[in-house]
This record gives structure tokens, C-alpha cells and sequence, in this order.
């Protein structure tokens, strides 16, 4: 599932574990330069690449996963 | 103490649009814009300019009228902006990345505003502005029918070409005029200094609102080179990256803070396409050696980095220093180097007195770059442009409100804000001092020290620290500061921190530090 890849992550990068699908990003203290590190993390570890705007859009783990998913189904490659 | 600029003449009419006209009219087949995939040759950018310079001048809107600009970085963001400085009017940047509330209360800042330029994508940012709104590409029938030409508009070095926000000392932004002079009298600098030509195609990274992307943007299109512009609101490292990878990009200017995360991509993810750069200008705050020490010291490393300081009251850069020529000392901050041409720094004293060679005092600058003023009211702020008398003559100058001196070697040195000093328990403390001091830390990627008073009054040192492995622990922190620093400059706290907050303009975020320290302190106040 990339939602809970996607947790995972957003925990790691966040250092907290009380994350849930439709908390805010940004609501949970987190900025741009952690951003930047979860989208690194996107990359490597789920190997898409999602843009910053797409991100900034998308700030819960629920619409950041539909958006990730919604590219698979584009390209085949997730 | 004075550092005197090179003096090197400018035209008699020092405009920074005529530039890009003559590049239009040598290379007109040169491509001037690359974004989303798109070319936009000089010749063509020109006639877009051109026509949307005679629809202002239509509307009236001609020399001494500002024209908002509200868009992503787009074509049609240098066609309003080259047509607005055409007309002989002033633009100002409108960052569509701020949130629509901080965008009312700057264009409320704006006195006579003539419209605002916005698309689609940004319109609903601005709808509350009083003024009119309009869409390049909704208008594009009738700007092709309008003259493709260059309207006759006699513009001088001292008309106003841009103004930017920036902060001020009383919590309202303060709307900085630039002059034409001033900007043709920089990039005409980074011209002949550097040797910017039509190969130096340059990437912006950095964020509108800031007076170095109004640098970024132009500099290419004054040396008859590409411009690169990214698809992207926020600041994407990736996207930047790949950008760098796939064209033949030469120049950035960006914050110091973006260099690093783009410095970080590099280096996490291998590649060569920051490091073979001609030149990244960057500055803007305090300079933490250690974030780009080893990747500026790799081997196949060919970029020149010019570590800039500038204010944007004075056409936002005023001197320059190629950091090859620095070895990080014990206790050295990177110098920020000599003046620009026709630009001198003074050191001045509080009676704006000379101070001796070597000594501290407030950084003044005057010459060719000193703007035209804040264009928004009254406050304590405009008694920073003054005049004074050097050698029997009156010159006009500013007053940063930066601390610095001039080292042995001739170099500026910036210490810091006048105005972020503090004194705990009697004792004077910067502390982008104690920041430097963390900073060469075994252990310690990067620090920000911000100021919190104590319910009696009292000055309260927080640092924050970014550790680069495990967290540290604040009794082992504060032994190793004791053995570098004075114990008043020893911090009280010491919090391990993900990353240091970054303001929308890529600089530290003191007050979301100097908050988290208040929200702490609360808690353990209410649990007490």
C-alpha cells in the first residue's frame, strides 16, 4: 500500500508517530526543507518523482498517496 | 574607513530595457526564454514587450506609474515586466507563493497602483485589490493588434524600474524604490567583472518577492543570454536539479539556504551539474562554511561561488567576494569582499563618523545603487537615507543597520544586524556569533540562536541545533561552547531540531524559532 509507505515516511521525517491519514503537513509543524527530504524519500524509496507544487497541494498522507497512485496509473511504473 | 568601487562609466542614459532592445536587434533569433518546453526568441519577446508597453501608455499608465505583477514564473511574467519598464513605469513583484492575506495588506502598501498583471492561476489571490486586474492571454487579441514597435518614452537613469518589499523597523513592510542607474549599473558590473555573456544562461531558484530574483530574471536578458524558468511555485530542489542536469545553464543567484539544499541534492544523489556551474551568486545571510565546505572542495568542482551582501534599498547587491580565496579560520567569517563599481562602503560610527581601518561600525553605502526611497509614507525608516560630508562634499548614502569592518586583506566583513544584538546580564551578544560558534561543532550540521526575554525582563539565549548523526545532549553542547565562547554567550537551552524553519524567502525563520520557544514555555507553565 503507499499509504502506509507514505506514513512511514512522513513519520520519519516529521519524528513523530501520532500521524494520521488526513492531519496537515504543515499543521503538524512541518516546512519546506522537510518537505524537500520527503520528496528525496519519494524518490528513493518509492521511486517516484513528485513535484513540490504537487506536495504543497496534496499535505495530508490520504491525498499525497491518491496523487502518487494516480501516477502509477499513468505510467505503469508504481 | 572607506572601500571605494572601481569607477567605470555608464551611458548617459543608464536604462536597463535598452540593453535587451539591443541584444532583440543584434541576436533576434537568440533565445530569450525557455519554460515549460517553450523557446521564446529575443525578437519575439520584444514585439510581446513592446505591445503591451503601448497598451499601458494607452491607459495612461507611462514614466512614474507602478504596475503590479502577480504571477508564476511564466513568459508572460517577462513580458510585464520588460512592457512596464518600456512605458517608462515601475513594476512590483506580487509573490503568488504568500497567502492571500499577506498579498492585500502589501498592495495596500502601494500608493497609486495602476492594475495588476495576474492569470488564471493567481487572479484569485488579489481579488480584493481596488485596482484593475489583467490577464495577458485573455488580452492577447487586442495587444496583436497594437503597434509592435517601441513606444517613444524617454526614460532616464533616475526614473524608478522596480520596487520590492522588504522589512522595516516599526512591523510594516517597507516598499523600496529601485532606480534604472542602479540596476544597469550592477548587472553592468556582473558584465565586465565576471564576464557574463550570451553563454551565460542563467536558472532562477529563488522565490518573486525577493529583490535578488528581480536580478536573476533581468541579468540573462541584459548580457544576451537564456533564461530558464521552472514550472514551479515553491522552490523545487528536484525539479531545479534536473533542470541543471538537462540544459546548458551557467549561472544561479540564489539565498545561501538554497544553495545548500541544492548543494545537499547533489551530493546525496551524485551528478556534477551545480558543481560545473560558471558561477552561483549567492548571500543574503550569514554563510555556514560547513554546509558546503566538502562539495566545494571536490575535485571536478569548477564553479566560482561569489559570496554577495547587499540591501535591496541599494539595488540589492553591494560587494562581492569569490570564496576560492577563503580558508575558514578558527574564528573568520567568510568575507562578503569589495564594492561594485561605482559604490563605496563607509563604516560610520553612531555620529556617522569614519571609524579607523580594521575597526567595527554601522555598514553605509552610497554611489550609483542607492534607490530612490520607500514609496509608502512616513516612518522612522526613511532617516536611513541621509547624506554626509566626505572631504568638503555631501554624499548620499544609506544605513544598513549592519555591523561589519574591513579586514587586512581590504575585505567587508558583515557581523550582523545593529538591531539583533543583545545584552545578557550586561554583556553585548550577537547571536549569528554563537550560531557560528555551534556551527563548528563536532557533530553540529547547523545552528540558529534566537533571543526570548523571561517573564522579569531578562534575555534568554535559545539555540536550536541540527545534529548531523544522533541528537546531542545539552550538557555536552554547552561544555564544548564553554571551552569557545564567553559563558554570558552560552545559551540557556539547547533543542534538537529537524531542519532550521526557513522564511518564505529562503532566510533562518527567527520568529517561528523565537514562537516555539514561547509555546514551550507556556506548556511547562500551565503543567507546572
Amino acid at each position: 500500500m503507499i499509504a502506509d509507505s507514505v506514513h512511514a515516511i512522513w513519520c520519519r521525517e516529521l519524528e513523530r508517530d501520532d500521524i494520521a491519514a488526513d492531519d496537515d503537513f504543515f499543521a503538524l509543524g512541518g516546512e519546506s526543507v522537510i518537505m524537500a527530504r520527503i520528496q528525496g524519500a519519494f524518490i528513493e524509496e518509492l521511486g517516484v518523482e513528485v513535484p513540490m507544487d504537487q506536495m504543497f497541494l496534496n499535505s495530508t498522507v490520504t491525498s499525497i498517496s491518491a496523487h502518487i497512485e494516480s501516477l502509477g496509473a499513468v505510467t505503469g511504473s508504481v | 574607513m572607506i572601500l571605494q568601487g572601481k569607477r567605470v562609466a555608464l551611458p548617459s542614459a543608464p536604462v536597463v530595457h535598452r540593453r535587451f532592445e539591443a541584444h532583440a536587434r543584434a541576436t533576434p533569433d537568440a533565445v530569450a526564454v525557455f519554460h515549460a518546453g517553450r523557446q521564446v526568441t529575443y525578437a519575439e519577446l520584444d514585439v510581446q514587450a513592446n505591445r503591451f508597453a503601448h497598451f499601458l501608455a494607452a491607459r495612461g499608465h507611462g514614466p512614474g506609474a507602478k504596475v503590479g505583477v502577480c504571477l508564476d514564473y511564466s513568459v508572460d511574467m517577462l513580458v510585464a515586466i520588460l512592457g512596464t519598464l518600456k512605458a517608462g513605469a515601475a513594476y512590483v513583484p506580487f509573490d503568488p507563493a504568500y497567502p492571500a492575506a499577506r498579498l492585500q495588506l502589501l498592495l495596500g502598501q502601494v500608493p497609486d497602483l495602476a492594475l495588476i498583471v495576474a492569470s488564471p492561476a493567481t487572479a484569485s489571490l488579489i481579488e480584493s485589490a481596488a485596482v484593475d486586474v489583467i490577464d495577458l492571454q485573455k488580452l492577447s487579441g487586442h495587444l496583436a493588434d497594437l503597434s509592435a514597435t517601441c513606444p517613444d518614452v524617454t526614460v532616464t537613469g533616475d526614473d524608478i524600474c522596480y520596487a520590492v518589499f522588504t522589512s522595516g523597523s516599526t512591523g510594516t513592510p517597507k516598499l523600496t524604490a529601485v532606480r534604472h542607474e542602479g540596476w544597469f549599473n550592477l548587472m553592468n558590473w556582473l558584465r565586465l567583472e565576471y564576464g557574463l555573456d550570451r553563454r551565460s544562461h542563467n536558472l532562477v531558484v529563488s522565490a518573486f518577492g525577493f529583490d535578488l530574483s528581480q536580478r536573476a530574471l533581468m541579468t540573462p536578458l541584459f548580457c544576451g543570454a537564456t533564461q530558464y524558468l521552472m514550472a514551479s511555485r515553491n522552490f523545487d530542489a528536484m525539479l531545479a536539479y534536473r533542470m541543471l542536469r538537462e540544459h546548458d545553464i551557467r549561472i544561479v543567484h540564489c539565498a545561501s539556504s538554497t544553495l545548500y539544499l541544492l548543494v545537499d541534492w547533489e551530493s546525496a544523489r551524485g551528478g556534477d551539474a551545480l558543481a560545473r556551474l560558471d558561477y552561483v551568486l549567492f548571500g543574503g545571510e550569514p554563510l555556514k562554511t560547513e554546509r558546503i565546505t566538502d562539495w566545494a572542495r571536490r575535485e571536478d568542482n569548477t564553479c566560482t561561488l561569489l559570496h554577495q551582501y547587499g540591501v535591496a534599498e541599494c539595488t540589492d547587491v553591494a560587494t562581492s567576494f569569490d570564496l576560492a580565496h577563503y580558508r575558514p579560520g578558527e574564528h573568520d567569517i567568510a568575507p562578503v569582499g569589495t564594492p561594485a563599481h561605482n559604490t563605496d562602503i563607509h563604516l560610520l560610527d553612531e555620529h556617522l563618523h569614519a571609524v579607523a581601518a580594521g575597526e567595527y561600525g554601522e555598514i553605509c553605502i552610497s554611489g550609483a545603487s542607492v534607490g530612490a526611497g520607500y514609496l509608502n509614507g512616513t516612518g522612522p525608516e526613511n532617516e536611513k537615507f541621509t547624506a554626509i560630508d566626505v572631504d568638503g562634499t555631501p554624499c548620499r548614502l544609506y544605513r544598513t543597520g549592519d555591523r561589519g569592518y574591513v579586514n587586512e586583506a581590504g575585505n567587508l566583513v558583515v557581523l550582523g544586524r545593529i538591531d539583533a544584538q543583545v545584552k545578557v546580564r550586561g554583556m553585548r551578544i550577537d547571536p549569528t556569533d554563537i550560531e557560528r560558534a555551534l556551527g563548528r561543532l563536532a557533530g553540529v550540521r547547523e545552528a540558529a540562536v534566537v533571543i526570548t526575554y523571561t517573564a522579569s525582563g531578562e534575555a534568554e539565549l535559545n539555540a536550536f541545533v541540527v545534529p548531523a548523526g544522533d541528537d546531542l545532549a545539552e550538557d555536552d553542547l554547552r561544555t564544548r561552547l564553554l571551552q569557545t565562547l564567553p559563558r554570558n554567550m552560552v545559551p540557556s537551552r539547547f533543542r534538537n531540531i529537524l531542519r532550521i524553519p526557513l522564511s518564505p524567502h529562503g532566510k533562518v525563520d527567527r520568529a517561528a524559532l523565537a514562537d516555539a520557544c514561547r509555546s514551550e514555555y507556556a506548556d511547562s507553565t500551565t503543567t507546572a
